[in-house]
């Protein structure tokens, strides 16, 4: 009698810390790239610390549009004047301002080291006079008030070369001084976080921030125009707010419904409050064990885990189905313990696999799942037992039921001929097995798309899909490599198979090519001599260009400079993404653009012979990563399966029950393949975790039906009992699938499909009455 | 850099002087007349009667005063104005260079630099506003003028000065003052004046020119 109430209070205990870790050391992590997979290759090492860490993904678009040009000029201006007093912002661009203060003098003093035009012959007497000439003409120009003011120091225009050769391109258009689209409907800016473009938390407070900014500037001039945002941070944000609403609201409805089919089913309340225990213990003890293992759970691992944990509610449905009122709930339990604990183990072995697939969110999903399905079977056999009085009988079975799946279990015909269906479906359709495209797992709307790819277009910032990929041990090495590349992708770009690249050594030359253009600047005597030869005859004021002499002079003595000099402007930033320390060697990143024949590049690449360079189209590495994954994940269901066999075999002692618990399984996940290759869904990495699922169900579904039971009102119960649970999982998983994000779907579909099919197998294969062991 | 300030500052003077000593002399010649149109000389009258009288291209001089410079740096050309908005400056010498302003862009074919390029004025606030004040007087448009702009006449219709400033000096304006001076709807000289005190004058010539 002790236990009675020792047990529920221990649990009532467990819970109430449950409780209280949910609130003081639970630490729910949002970070999307907490969730990327570490890479099985260099190459997909490099790319993913490119998608953590790089710049793109920290960019965020902004578009003003609805009002007048000059009123989203002022709104462009105003706005970036109060985002780049936010600490979280590195950099806003508008337009307005293109290089910074600190940026120009650091290019200006550095610019015989940096300029591409420094040669030997540029500061010969014919070379300075045709550009004092020059710069003669410059002064009567409508647009020389610009230039007039480095003309002292700067009189063969370096430091405008400079700028010149960094230039890609045109850049936005303009209006006002600020950047916007062509059509004068938008006002465009891009916005830098410092921060990880995938920590959502962050970002999500940020673009609030910003967003708040615009209020404010909105307000004081009562304007009507709105702000847009666009990028892969917004993205991540949408992406990952929409799948925890979806999978919150879609499991609100799906419980609402468990619970309808659970009081209709036994007609207590009390009953339905009971299969709550299991559930949420499971929940507790996984959050907790996934917290303790990782560190932290990920937003999408809770979601998702407590949808999978749904099963948990099986192992009640069982026992109430089992409660006869004759026996004490106790014994109830002991007699299908070994059933439901041989279930409850194969399934644990099933998602014991994505322990192993090496990819974080699959790991987290697999340890909440196990822990949740253990203690959830737990909590049945010890708590829920505890809690019933001895009579408790839920409700009085009905003979119909038995119709049913006795009716399900002659159909061994049929249910040949779904299987040659299923495979002949397989076989035929057009759908490819395997969804290719990662873009396609994205829940984001296709307008959204559309309106990133028009700001990008509008902005000049592509989505960088192709990219050169230069490995070398120090700095020195790499730049050096580098500017020997920007020769080759010069050629290509000749031949037209490149329109456009941006490489590192173009803003900071190696030491080598700098000192060779230090060693061709003159000597003071010898540029005072060529300048006086040149600046004979022409009316400029006398003694005017001392400080281009000294500049010179200065730039003889100056050290070789590194990237580092620009550490915290907007060329620092832009270096860091360009270049950075990769595992104890350095590493350089050139994306290219306007890429058309991508097989072709990659040849030409080859044939450089070079192995420390690469080329990387992102988009099919992306899409090869979670192939791998997938692969690795499908790979390890199989062996899971292979794992539960021998764990049936040894808990059942049978071969043929072995067999028979397994045909079941295997013929459902053979037809809910087909089915979901019929609806025209190539498999990712979503279904075939889902397919573990299918496996726990389905091997539950088969183990009580082939229980060595007595009486015809035990196998009654047994029935009934397995309706149900099939029929709040159809329940939860079928709401599931009508999802709008794709893995939610995914999971939904596959899961529901799977559980109608694993019963309707089960009930075939069963053994008869009469087989009894 | 002496020279510059002291043609500078006689300029100015001139500038300021000559439409003082005509408009004493004129109220004294004419006051008994009470010539009404000649006291209330107004920027609509400088505008509309330099409409009026406009001619589609002019020949122009222009002397580019510098800090940098010892005597002033001579151009050559041609204006051509097309209703409402095309404003072309062709340059003659001493090398041939063409801006062409339509709209808001200003398409550069230059001989010496071998190029031809279109940019935005956007991206040269200083030069956008010269081109504000020639349009909105050649096209008779005051409203837009005294908008964007604080405007100042002096003088008399025989010889009147128009300074125009930006109401803002948003966008890192170097330009502190265009100047243009006339007489009836001509305008004979237009004077650019930076903020560090370097000028361009402009003198303008009837008759296409060379």
């Amino acid at each position: 009698m002790s236990a009675r109430r020792l047990v529920p209070a221990f649990w009532l205990a467990f819970m109430l810390y449950g409780i209280w870790y949910g609130a003081e050391k639970l630490s729910v992590r949002n970070d999307l790239s907490d969730l990327l997979p570490e890479g099985a290759t260099e190459t997909q090492r490099i790319l993913l610390s490119q998608v953590r860490k790089g710049l793109s993904g920290r960019l965020i678009l902004l578009a003003v549009e609805g009002a007048s040009p000059a009123e989203l000029a002022g709104l462009s201006r105003s706005l970036a004047e109060s985002l780049r007093t936010d600490e979280r912002i590195g950099m806003v661009a508008n337009g307005t301002e293109v290089r910074s203060k600190k940026e120009l003098a650091l290019l200006s003093e550095f610019r015989y080291l940096l300029s591409p035009t420094v040669t030997e012959d540029t500061f010969s007497e014919s070379s300075l006079r045709a550009a004092l000439e020059q710069r003669l003409h410059d002064l009567r120009s409508p647009l020389g008030a610009v230039i007039k003011e480095s003309i002292p120091t700067d009189p063969t225009g370096e430091t405008w070369n400079l700028l010149r050769s960094w230039s890609m391109g045109e850049g936005p258009s303009t209006y006002g001084g600020v950047w916007m689209s062509p059509d004068r409907a938008r006002a465009l800016l891009l916005v830098e976080a410092r921060g990880s473009g995938f920590d959502v938390d962050e970002q999500e407070s940020l673009h609030r921030a910003i967003r708040a900014s615009f209020g404010e500037a909105v307000k004081k001039i009562g304007s009507a125009a709105q702000l847009r945002m666009s990028g892969p941070s917004v993205f991540a944000v949408e992406a990952q707010r929409s799948i925890e609403a979806e999978a919150w609201r879609l499991t609100a409805v799906a419980s609402g419904l468990v619970v309808s089919l659970l009081f209709v089913s036994y007609r207590s309340l009390v009953l339905v409050l009971l299969t709550l225990i299991p559930i949420s213990t499971g929940i507790v003890a996984g959050v907790i064990a996934v917290n303790h293992w990782f560190g932290f759970v990920h937003g999408i691992t809770l979601g998702f885990g407590v949808i999978l944990l749904g099963v948990v509610d099986d192992y009640p449905i069982h026992l109430f189905s089992h409660l006869t009122g004759r026996e004490s709930p106790s014994s109830t339990v002991q007699a299908i313990w070994p059933t439901m604990r041989l279930g409850m183990l194969t399934t644990v072995i099933g998602f014991s696999s994505l322990l192993l697939s090496g990819y974080q969110a699959l790991a987290q999903l697999g340890l909440l799942a196990i822990v949740g399905l253990i203690t959830g079977a737990l909590a049945t056999r010890w708590v829920v037992p505890a809690c019933i009085g001895t009579g408790f009988v839920p409700i009085e079975i009905r003979t119909p039921v038995q119709g049913w799946l006795d009716r399900l279990s002659k159909g061994l015909v049929p249910a040949a001929v779904v299987l040659i269906l299923a495979v002949a479906v397989l076989v035929w359709s057009d759908t490819p097995m395997w969804e290719q495209d990662v873009g396609r797992l994205s829940p984001l709307p296709e307008e959204k798309k559309q309106l990133d790819q028009q700001l990008r277009k509008e902005l000049g910032a592509p989505d960088v899909r192709d990219l050169l990929v230069i490995e070398e041990a120090t700095i020195e090495d790499l730049l050096e490599k580098a500017e020997a590349v920007t020769e080759r992708l010069e050629g290509l770009r000749a031949h037209g198979l490149v329109k456009g690249y941006d490489i590192v050594s173009r803003y900071v030359p190696s030491r080598r090519t700098q000192l060779a253009r230090q060693r061709a600047l003159p000597d003071r005597p010898t540029l005072e001599r060529n300048l006086k030869a040149a600046l004979e005859g022409l009316p400029f004021t006398p003694g005017l260009f001392e400080p281009f002499v000294e500049a010179v002079e200065a730039a003889r003595r100056d050290e070789p400079i590194g990237p580092e000099v620009f550490a915290g402007t907007m060329l620092g930033i832009k270096l860091e993404s360009l270049l950075f320390p990769q595992g104890g060697r350095w590493m350089a990143v050139a994306p290219l653009n306007g890429v058309g024949d991508r097989t072709s590049l990659a040849g030409h690449v080859e044939q450089w012979g070079d192995e420390s360079v690469r080329y990387l189209d992102l988009k099919e590495e992306s899409n090869r990563i979670m192939t791998a994954y997938r692969d690795r994940t499908a790979q390890l269901l199989g062996w899971g399966m292979a794992a539960i066999a021998v764990v049936l075999a040894v808990g059942l002692r049978s071969a043929v029950l072995v067999v028979r618990v397994l045909t079941p399984v295997l013929c459902a996940l053979l037809v809910v393949a087909a089915v979901l290759r019929g609806l025209g869904e190539p498999l990712s990495l979503f279904h075939v975790a889902t397919f573990l699922l299918v496996v726990g169900l389905g091997l539950d579904y088969a183990l009580f039906l082939n229980r060595p039971e007595c009486t015809g009102e035990e196998r009654l119960r047994t029935s009934f009992g397995l309706l149900v649970c099939s029929g709040t999982t159809m329940l939860v998983f079928g709401v599931l699938a009508f999802s709008k994000t794709p893995a939610l779907h995914a999971i939904g579909l596959t899961a529901a499909s799977g559980s109608l099919c694993c019963l309707a197998f089960s009930a075939v294969t069963a053994r008869r009455e009469g087989h009894a062991v | 850099m002496n020279f510059g300030m002291m043609r500078h500052t006689s300029r100015a003077a001139s500038a300021w002087a000559v439409p003082l000593i005509w408009s004493v002399v004129g109220v004294a010649v004419h006051g008994l007349a009470d010539d009404r149109s000649e006291m209330a000389w107004t920027i609509e009258q400088v505008v509309t009667s330099v409409k009026e009288s406009r001619e589609p291209s002019v020949s122009f001089e222009e002397a580019t005063y510098s800090s940098l410079l010892t005597k002033p740096l001579i151009t050559r050309g041609v204006l051509r104005f097309t209703p409402p908005s095309r404003l072309e400056k062709d340059v003659r010498e001493p090398y041939r260079e063409r801006y062409v302003i339509e709209g808001d862009f200003v398409t550069i074919e230059s001989e010496r630099r071998n190029m031809t390029k279109t940019i935005s004025l956007d991206e040269y606030p200083g030069l956008r506003w010269f081109v504000d004040t020639f349009r909105a007087v050649l096209d008779g448009d005051v409203a837009r003028l005294t908008r964007e702009y604080e405007t100042a006449l002096e003088g008399t219709r025989r010889r009147w000065v128009l300074r125009v400033r930006p109401r803002s000096q948003a966008g890192g304006v170097p330009v502190d003052f265009i100047e243009l001076s006339g007489s009836e709807g001509r305008i004979n000289v237009m004077t650019v004046r930076t903020a560090d005190g370097d000028r361009s004058v402009m003198t303008l010539l009837p008759g296409p020119g060379p």
